[in-house]
């Protein structure tokens, strides 16, 4: 059975068709919420509410986009409503209407070979996007792993393209000093 | 223009555009141009970082459970052949 098919029968109420669409699309469903909320058991809640919503909601789906899509953005939806209930800021517009201290220009000492480049491996960054700010590490998440636009990530979240550049900006440079700080750590360890 | 000029900016520019002295500086600056190439790695290096791991079973468990109980409240609406 195709999951085109899954998803026709699964409009139709047929409860195993609704059960395979979850074991193909849980895994990133689950990785979308866990990265954006750094809390397994949270995840997990998460995850099972954004398939609840997709029970209810999959006769809605006209195929105008591809479904993992149309799931995906669901799932979004939900650990956005989810953050919204806790009160967390999903994007400090304060921050970016006030110049913080770190906003000086970068002058990192060091030599060239002070780049990341060839350095990063993906549990280090997993770690190091598990450290961000809330709201930091959600904009990241949703634009550089999951390739929203900022367009889209404006809308979802309620603020300007400008504001969401620029804390997409922030985390980047957050995660640039985490992962320094690794390898600097890493560096020693060896001495 | 200066490093901080130039910082100042590189949020909104460095997925593109960028004007040309914005570019010169870029191409001048080798703790800017660093900066940039960090960043730029980052952002690539995140589109590696596929979907690991499964859910627990529980959420599965959780969600038949939830569907039981809201049974006869909340059917999945139908679609109309």
């Amino acid at each position: 059975m195709s999951e085109q098919e899954a998803i026709a029968r699964a409009q139709q109420g047929d409860a195993q068709c609704f059960e395979a669409l979850y074991g193909l699309h849980k895994r990133r469903v689950y990785s979308l919420c866990l990265r954006m909320t750094s809390n397994t058991a949270e995840a997990e809640d998460l995850t099972q509410e954004a398939f609840l919503q997709l029970y209810r909601k999959i006769a809605t789906f006209r195929g105008e986009s591809a479904f993992s899509t149309w799931l995906h953005r669901l799932s979004v939806n939900v650990v956005l409503m989810h953050l919204r209930k806790k009160g967390l800021p999903e994007v400090s517009l304060e921050e970016t209407l006030e110049p913080q201290q770190e906003d000086g220009p970068r002058r990192d000492v060091g030599t060239r070979d002070n780049v990341l480049a060839g350095s990063i491996d993906r549990v280090n960054l997993e770690r190091a996007v598990e450290s961000l700010p809330p709201g930091y590490r959600i904009i990241f998440v949703l634009h550089d792993v999951e390739g929203y636009e900022h367009n889209e990530i404006a809308e979802m979240m309620g603020c300007s393209i400008g504001n969401s550049k620029s804390q997409l900006h922030k985390a980047r440079m957050k995660l640039r000093d985490l992962l320094k700080q690794s390898k600097a750590e890493k560096a020693a360890g060896r001495r | 223009m200066t490093c901080a000029e130039f910082q100042k900016v590189l949020p909104y520019i460095i997925d593109g555009g960028g004007s040309e002295e914005e570019q010169q500086h870029l191409e001048s600056c080798h703790l800017c141009s660093d900066l940039v190439a960090d960043l730029r790695y980052i952002a690539e290096f995140a589109k590696l970082l596929v979907p690991m791991e499964d859910p627990s079973p529980r959420v599965w468990t959780g969600i038949e459970k939830r569907l039981e109980e809201e049974g006869g409240r909340a059917q999945p609406a139908r679609r109309s052949s």
